[in-house]
């Protein structure tokens, strides 16, 4: 029998004793899962880091925990050591940088059933057998977690967490980035815990997520509870304007485009376009025409070739076969916006710099730039700071300012929101709406059906090609996480 | 396979290279070559202009630069290295005897600094910050600094003549190693350290390293089993490199202790002017070299399977 988890007004402080988090309490209960919802910095993290006893260096908890007999505070997160791995189990967000790349999958979950647990070598390695098998993982046992592919090392790190025999499982945004598909498999995996008689805690901003594992959720906004009750009750009837507004960022809620004014200028065309990586066929015979203030969807599963197709119709890659033609000779007028922020800056220059530099290289004026970021409702005094300084939406929409310093006619958007929270994505895809409504056109490529639905004029879906099997989707898989 | 290739036609090249350049190096040294072999073979105070012009008769030396050269590199091919032109015995021999008491001094140079650097590094680097780490660092910068003769007799003056615990130079017993191979150790630790140090900072920081711990094991199992694992691939990588130093070293410290080994034998061949001997030493060195890194890339392959199969 799991042992119940009551948590009593658990707070949290930084060095300086201002509270981060206000006071709040839980309970964690078999088979009812307990969902925080609320957008990137908005301290749901801390909760979950506070209850486990892993907050960051310099942060103080204040509260009480107890589970079973056992009472511990929240103040000597030393105490939650001997927990860990035995009653609690976290669920790493990254699971590719959670295993320890030198070693083999099955010695990653065996280590717990042996150190942990206290079994023997022998049968610790057939326990971990076990235990990947039943995630169908069997095949893997014997690979390092380079030769995984992300869902793969996700079930990986799975089993390993729960090895130790914890039955409380906690995970913080477990499906941050992933596709479609991967995402439904970790909602699988992490309902069949639940309905296993384990007890969960998850720490989102995935709505979906959110709605399909159900419970309980709470809402957290700026380091306070906005709102709590029954999942059910809380989607159908949010009571308080915050969470009806992050209900609203679901894509699912959205209002769709209105359509483009049709018999514009065409700005790309492309005949009978082939493309291949690595020795395996991607696209084959596509042609497109894209006009202005048109916005096109690119879906299709990871490694299908969405990003490829992207570099050759910006002219950086040529295809295999077929014409790519670009009708405006200007000089970096087809532009890309990039799926994650902080890799397309410099780390360790201040954003303004990176700016100045952009406007001196390209001979811009540069009193375009004031309002430009005042229509991108972004602080003046965000450009003193360096790129991890500032929010996941701040920097996608300064790279979004980027872009727009060039006047685009075209632009690439690769993933641009699949790290962000909903309503921080909301904003953004508004942004490339209002974009195409100035004659620019946009292609946008997403794993999220219902944003496509809900924000293009028509979409193109890419299979990956000839007859990819369950392997080389890992391997495709890979090749996209590294390149 | 392809590896082993690889590394035989590079040692190949490595050979001709060392040839073609020490002949040249040795021919350009000022000062007349016969009188400098003579006074070696006879001593300084009995050289006289006879003496010299019997050796250049002896040895040919006036004669032109290339077939000399040729000469030498077909002898190479037939594995004949010569004789030495001071003592007259065979290269081949000298150079086996000496590389013995070399090879003696490196590796248990080498074993000392592992066993005072990579320790102390992992140490420091588990309390970035620490009094330890920042010790360590000011330790290290200062050791890697100082030039090995310097440190040598820094040694020397204080264990040796102040102390008096331990012989100045000479070989024979275990006090004989002390000094030389510490003397090699301090620099070659300073380095391991800052590098096990800066591994170690690493992996404790990254996110396997944390999910280890989450998932139940103890401090000392997640450093015994993910710590030093994945620190041990850039110390490997550290070791490799660190082989120049090793090499560069036994020439100075030989000397500095009179250590009778192959660097303080290219010392003396190199004032006698005794270039077969020159020859010899350096390729054996440089083979050596090559060696070692082909056993090093060995087991870099061994602990990081990430390499292979790419």
């Amino acid at each position: 029998m799991t042992p119940r988890l009551e948590a009593d007004d658990i707070s949290v402080f930084d060095s300086d004793g201002a509270r981060l988090l206000e006071p709040v309490s839980i309970r964690l209960e078999p088979g009812r899962p307990l969902v925080v919802l609320g957008e990137t910095g908005s301290g749901k993290s801390l909760l979950s880091q506070a209850l486990t006893g892993a907050l960051p260096r310099g942060l103080k908890a204040r509260g009480r925990i107890c589970l079973g007999d056992t009472v511990l505070d929240a103040a000597r997160p030393a105490d939650h050591r001997r927990l860990w791995g035995r009653e609690i189990a976290v669920l790493p967000q990254e699971p590719w940088l959670s295993l320890d790349p030198l070693m083999r999958a099955q010695q990653q979950v065996s280590e717990s059933h042996s150190l942990v647990r206290g079994l023997g070598r022998l049968r610790a390695e057939q326990a971990a057998n076990r235990d990947l098998a039943a995630l169908g993982l069997a095949g893997a046992a014997r690979r390092y977690p380079h030769q995984l592919s992300g869902g793969m090392a996700q079930r990986v790190a799975f089993a390993a967490a729960r090895a130790g025999g914890a039955r409380i499982l906690i995970a913080d945004e477990p499906t941050k980035g992933l596709d479609a598909e991967r995402r439904d498999e970790v909602a699988a995996l992490l309902l069949q815990e639940v309905a296993a008689g384990g007890s969960l805690m998850v720490v989102t901003h995935d709505l979906d997520l959110a709605q399909r594992l159900g419970g309980e959720v709470l809402v957290i906004r700026q380091g306070a509870l906005v709102e709590r009750g029954r999942s059910a009750v809380i989607f159908e009837l949010p009571h308080q304007d915050y969470t009806r507004r992050l209900l609203a960022a679901d894509p699912r809620r959205w209002a769709t485009t209105s359509p483009a004014q049709t018999g514009t200028e065409t700005l790309l065309e492309v005949q009978d376009l082939s493309l291949s990586r690595g020795g395996r066929s991607l696209i084959e015979g596509l042609s497109l025409r894209v006009g202005a203030g048109e916005i096109v969807g690119i879906t299709g599963p990871s490694g299908c070739g969405k990003s490829s197709l992207g570099d050759v119709l910006l002219g950086l890659h040529g295809p295999d076969s077929g014409r790519v033609e670009r009708s405006v000779a200007r000089p970096h007028a087809y532009q890309k916006l990039f799926q994650d922020p902080p890799s397309a800056f410099p780390r360790t220059l201040p954003l303004g710099t990176a700016l100045r530099d952009l406007v001196r290289r390209h001979r811009l004026d540069a009193a375009r730039v004031a309002p430009l970021m005042q229509r991108l409702r972004l602080r003046p005094d965000l450009l003193e700071r360096r790129p991890g300084e500032v929010s996941g939406g701040e920097l996608q929409r300064l790279a979004l300012l980027r872009v727009m310093l060039l006047e685009p006619v075209f632009l690439f958007a690769d993933e641009p929101t699949s790290r962000l929270d909903p309503i921080t994505q909301q904003e953004v895809i508004g942004l490339l709406r209002e974009l195409a409504c100035q004659g620019c056109a946009v292609l946008i490529v997403s794993h999220d059906p219902e944003l496509i639905a809900r924000t293009v004029h028509r979409s193109i879906a890419l299979t990956g090609g000839n007859g990819a099997g369950p392997d080389d989707r890992s391997h495709a898989g890979l090749a996209a996480a590294f390149g | 396979m392809a590896a082993t290739g690889y590394r035989l036609l590079q040692a190949l090249l490595l050979a001709l290279f060392i040839g073609v350049t020490t002949f040249a190096m040795m021919r350009s040294l000022p000062g007349d070559m016969a009188w400098r072999i003579a006074a070696h073979r006879y001593g300084y105070d009995l050289v006289d202009a006879d003496a010299v012009r019997l050796v250049q008769e002896e040895l040919a030396l006036g004669g032109p630069l290339l077939p000399a050269l040729v000469q030498w590199l077909t002898d190479m091919v037939r594995l004949d290295f010569g004789t030495s032109l001071v003592s007259g015995e065979s290269v081949i021999g000298e150079i086996t005897h000496q590389l013995g008491a070399s090879l003696q001094l490196a590796a248990v140079a080498l074993a000392l600094s592992l066993l005072l650097g990579p320790p102390l590094g992992i140490l420091a680097g588990l309390k970035p910050g620490g009094w330890l780490d920042r010790g360590l660092l000011v330790l290290a910068s200062g050791l890697r600094a100082m030039p090995q003769f310097l440190l040598g007799l820094l040694l020397i003056l204080l264990v040796s003549v102040r102390l008096g615990w331990l012989p100045a130079a000479g070989h024979g017993s275990a006090g004989h190693f002390v000094l030389p191979a510490l003397t090699l150790a301090l620099g070659l630790a300073a380095l391991s350290a800052r590098i096990a140090r800066d591994a170690m900072a690493a992996v404790a920081a990254s996110p396997f390293y944390g999910f280890a711990r989450q998932k139940g094991l103890s401090d000392a199992q997640v450093l015994w089993r993910h710590g030093l694992r994945n620190v041990s691939v850039p110390l490997v990588t550290c070791l490799g490199l660190q082989f120049v130093t090793l090499v560069e070293g036994v020439v100075v410290v030989e000397s500095v202790f009179g250590w009778p080994g192959i660097g303080h034998g290219l010392v003396h061949a190199i004032f006698g002017r005794d270039v077969p001997m020159v020859q010899g030493t350096a390729l054996v060195m440089g083979l050596t070299f090559v060696l070692l890194n082909a056993l090093n890339d060995a087991l870099q392959r061994r602990l990081d399977p990430r390499g292979t199969g790419r």
